[in-house]
This record gives structure tokens, sequence and C-alpha cells, in this order.
């Protein structure tokens, strides 16, 4: 298709972008790449510096200092070239409200050399049902839908994802993480940004973690700040009357017990488990809340993100 | 269409032929909008025209007070569909993210806007014509042959005028919920100075001469000066088109500059 057409083999390339606000700098050298095809995830607190180097991205903002080439262009020219290819879901952003759902993909459809067929798209996004209702009459989940439709109408290369679901309940964040998988199926690059650590986890081929301007931290989502590499978590309680003593040799990394639960640190999680679980069912003992976990990619990014939100880590793995 | 222009030149001016529908389809939905644009300039028509019935101006040349407001209701009704209107709506879709968003697509902004701009002319011809119409058919209003030159070269200077200024205020207006009070702080008291509703050859020379700084009291006049039926030639006053020419290329900058400013940098 299209995609053969086009040379460049990174759609994004950025070096050392920095960008300054008056005596603030909101974002200090940051450097990485995007091949096509992948979906890249920004993550990051509120005031890292994500939404400012999305835009300069986009082509909203200009920056300070750096290299940014976004499918081989600048996007600070705002050339109209880049504009056709890339598709884009600000984090925020109204349309023309007195026209329908239909209507507003054949307008912004219009616009575009290339486009897909109206009925189609809105079949993407499962509006279908709406399709002649006027935009201002969706709720929250039907309008942030309605966004990804219009990004996607012209057929764009390269799709920006400004917190897409922000504010969907558990079954569209479903859907949309659907919509968004079959993007990637098209060959569709697209680059994310989330507050929401399971979106990332479940879209994400690569993740990036920025704070107060830089990027500390780039991988896969299951390799992220050697993820892969720490010890797994056996969790479990014990029946009154036995205590941490009583329990078999296991290869671990420490175990410990908070009130009556018990935690093993171990990177041998299967021998552990079966160790601990033959002891058990030998004496007949009922382990209580049995699991066996990875550190999330939350505890992961909460560690690397600011050791303020300590308390947070050991919240979020008691859950 | 020429010869001269390109393929994509033709295309884009598709495009804005296009976006005047959306526009209009858009505009006519919502009711609140036509009921401001339509009703206002004939309900002030009909109260104005009621009180002063049969009232002879000696100012104008003792001619009827029909006569006179006619073109003033004309041109409040072309700064209020226009200025009004643009400055007004554009806060909005600022404030509502839809300059970014239509910013982010390949439609060039110039194009957004001629499309914008050439839907207020629809609105502008239509709102002349229904007020005219009831001018002709219930007040003695005369349109003359002679002087209809001048009535469509001052409409058009006009609409010119008003549609790039209220697009260039935009920069001014720190929300769209000030919005109206802006626009209504510009228009307002220009209006009752600008010899718009009635003459205003006896207020103070200083407020006069503050009306002549301005292009309300320009379009009122000379609209009025078309109408008048002393006026002879196509009836067209130069200085008063001299003014609308010289605030429509204030206007026209001032659009360019809050055009040109790329919208993320204003969040």
């Amino acid at each position: 298709m299209t995609f053969a057409q086009t040379p460049e083999e990174l759609a994004i390339d950025v070096r050392d972008l920095r960008k300054s606000y008056r005596d603030v700098e909101a974002v200090r050298g940051v450097s990485f790449e995007v091949a096509r095809g992948e979906v890249f995830c920004l993550l990051g607190p509120n005031g890292a510096g994500k939404t400012t180097t999305v835009e300069i991205l986009e082509g909203y903002r200009t920056r300070t200092g750096g290299e940014v080439r976004v499918l081989g262009m600048d996007p600070a020219h705002g050339k109209r070239e880049l504009r056709e290819r890339v598709g884009i879901v600000l984090q925020q952003s109204g349309v023309q409200k007195d026209l329908t759902v239909a209507e507003l993909v054949e307008m912004y459809g219009r616009y575009h050399e290339r486009r897909r067929p109206v009925d189609e798209v809105i079949e993407l996004v499962e509006l279908g049902e709406k399709r002649d209702v006027r935009a201002k009459n969706l709720s929250g989940g039907q309008r942030r839908r309605l966004d990804l439709a219009l990004a996607l109408v012209g057929e764009p290369d390269l799709i920006f994802l400004d917190e897409p679901t922000t504010g969907f309940d558990p079954g569209a964040r479903r859907q949309a993480w659907s919509t968004i998988r079959s993007l990637c199926a098209l060959g569709k690059t697209v680059f994310l940004t989330t507050h929401y650590m399971d979106e990332a986890q479940h879209l994400a081929s690569r993740v990036a973690v920025m704070n107060a301007g830089v990027l500390i931290a780039t991988g896969r989502p299951e390799e992220l700040g050697g993820r892969d590499l720490r010890p797994a978590e056996i969790r479990f309680t014990l029946p009154p009357g036995w205590s941490l003593g009583d329990l078999p040799e296991v290869p671990s990394e420490g175990r410990s017990l908070e009130d009556d639960r018990v935690i093993v640190l171990t990177r041998k999680p299967v021998l552990a488990t079966q160790r601990i679980t033959s002891w058990a069912l030998e004496r007949d003992v009922e382990l209580g809340h049995f699991s066996v976990s990875q550190p999330t990619l939350e505890d992961i990014y909460l560690e690397l993100t600011g050791p303020a939100n300590h308390d947070h880590v050991t919240e979020e793995a008691v859950r | 269409m020429s010869t001269a222009s390109t393929p994509s030149l033709r295309r884009d001016l598709g495009l804005v032929g296009w976006q005047i529908r959306y526009e209009q389809r858009a505009y006519w939905r919502n009711r609140g909008r036509g009921i401001f644009t339509f009703v206002f300039p004939l309900m002030f028509l009909v109260i104005f025209a009621s009180l002063n019935r049969s009232t002879r101006l000696h100012s104008q040349g003792n001619i009827l007070y029909d006569t006179f407001f006619v073109p003033g209701i004309l041109a409040y009704g072309v700064i209020s569909t226009t200025f009004v209107n643009m400055a007004i709506g554009t806060a909005i879709l600022r404030d509502d993210g839809v300059l970014k968003r239509m910013q982010g697509t390949p439609l060039p902004r110039w194009a957004y806007i001629a499309a914008r701009i050439g839907s207020t002319i629809v609105i502008v011809a239509l709102m002349t014509v229904l007020t005219l119409g009831v001018g002709v058919a219930a007040y003695n209003v005369h349109i003359r042959g002679s002087t209809l030159p001048g009535l469509v070269i001052m409409l058009m200077l006009g609409t010119a005028a008003f549609t790039s200024l209220g697009v260039g205020v935009v920069r001014f207006i720190p929300n769209s919920e000030a919005a109206p009070v802006v626009v209504n702080l510009i228009v307002l008291p220009l209006t009752f100075i600008s010899s718009v509703f009635f003459p205003t050859n006896g207020i103070p020379t200083w407020l006069q001469d503050i009306a002549k700084f301005f292009p309300i009291r320009a379009l009122a006049d000379g609209l009025e000066y078309a109408f008048n039926p002393h006026t002879s030639g196509v009836g067209i006053n130069g200085a008063d088109a001299r003014t609308l020419v010289i605030w429509t290329a204030v206007g026209v900058f001032l659009m360019i500059r809050f055009l040109r400013q790329p919208q993320g940098e204003v969040a």
C-alpha cells in the first residue's frame, strides 16, 4: 500500500529536544526513536513535559532546541504533506457541535487527499448507532470515539493519541483498546500518552517514562526498569498455629511476615511455589490468598518517578 | 475558473465551498443564533420606526425618519452578523479547541477562515434582503437604481471591515465567556454615538470626533447617503468608503496576526 512509497524507517526521530517557557525548561534534552508500526507509549506524571513533547511532534508548539523528524519531516514547518499523514487525538478538543457524527466524519475526511469511506470509519469506532446524532448529544465516551474517528478518516500512517481513554468506563476502555490494536494490524504507528499503566501494558510495544523534562527509562513494558529481572513475590496467609519458621527452605531473596501475610521474594518463582505448596499439602495446611506476581508496570513506574510515591507502591502491592 | 489556477488551489477553493456548506448547516441548526441575527435588527426596525412615524429630520434635509432609520438598522445588522458573530463565534471555537483541531488537519488555515467569512457573507446577504424587504414593504424606503452601486459597495466594504475586525479582535478576548461583554463594550457605545439609531448632530463635538474615527459611523453614514433621496450620482461617499477601507486593512492585519499564532502556544 502507501507504506511502500515512504522510504524512511523511523516514524519519529527526536534528538536532544528542548523547550523552555521563559525561565522554565519544560523539556530538557529528550531523545528517542519510534519505528514504523510500533505502539510507543509515553508515560509520566502531570507536569513531566509529556504534552509539551507531544505537541511539538504534532506541530502545535515550537521547540527551543534539538532535532525532530516526524515521518521524515520537521513538524515545525507545518507542512500540509505531514498533516495529510498524521492523525491527532488531542487530550481535549471540541468539534462543530451542531453537526452529526456522519457529517463530521465526512467533513474532516474531505480535508485529506486519501480517505476512508465514512461508514467504514464510523463502524471501526463503533458509533454506527449514533451516526445521525449531533456531536453535542453524545456521551463523553462516544465523543472520544468520535475524536478517534476524525483522526482515522484521513488514512494516517501515524496516529497521536493523547490520553485517549481518560474518563472511560472499563468496558469502553477495553473496546477502545481493541480498536487501537486493530490500527496496529493495519500497520499504523501509534504514539500514545496515558496515565493508565494497564493501558500501556496492554497496548505498547515500547514504553518511555518521562519525569521533570527528561526520559528516565525506555523499554518494552515487561522489561522496563529491569522489571523482568526483579524477584517475583509469593504471597499467602498462614493459618493460626503456624509461623514463618515452619516453612521449608526455598530459593529466595528474603521473606517476611506482615500481620498474618507471608511475602517471599524469589527469582525462582516456579521452584519456590512448588516447594511451598507441596509442604502445605503434605501437612494439610490451608494457605489463604495464595498469589505469585512479578512487580507490575505501575510498581516500576512509581519507583521511577519519585520517592515521594513509595508509600503508594506498597499500597498498590498489597492490593 | 481561470486557467492560471493550479490543481491544488482549485481543490482548496472546492474545499472552501464545501466548508461554507457545513458552516451554514451548523449555523442554521442553532436556532438561538438565527434569532439573534435576524430578529434583533427587525425588532429595532419596528420599534424605532413606530415611535417616530412620519417624523421628518431637518438635519438630514427634511427626509422621513424611516428613510434615515432603515439604513441605520442595516448597518447595525451588518455589524451584528459580522463583527459580533465572528468575534464571539471564533472565541468559542478557540476555547472549545476546534481551531486547534482544524490546525492539525490538512485544510489550510486560510481556507477555513475563508469559509467562515463566506458563510458570514451569505448571512449578511439574507439579512440585507430581509431588512430592506420589510423597509420597502412597510416603511418609506425606496431603493433607487442610480445609488444602488453605492449601497452594494458600502455593504461590501462594511462586511469586509467588520468581519476581519471580528476575527482580529479575538486576540484581545481572554475567554469565550468574556466575549459578549468585550464585544458589546466595543459595539454598544459606538453605536449610540454613530448615527445608527438616530441622527447624532446634536451630541458634543468630541463625541462626534470619536465616532468619526471608528468604522460604525462610516458604515451608517455611507448607507444613509446611498438611501438619501437628495443624493446624486452613484451614492458613494468617499470619506466613509476611505474609513472603511482603512479599518479593513487594520482588521486584516489583526486577523493574520491571530491566524499565525499556533493554537498550542496559547494554552
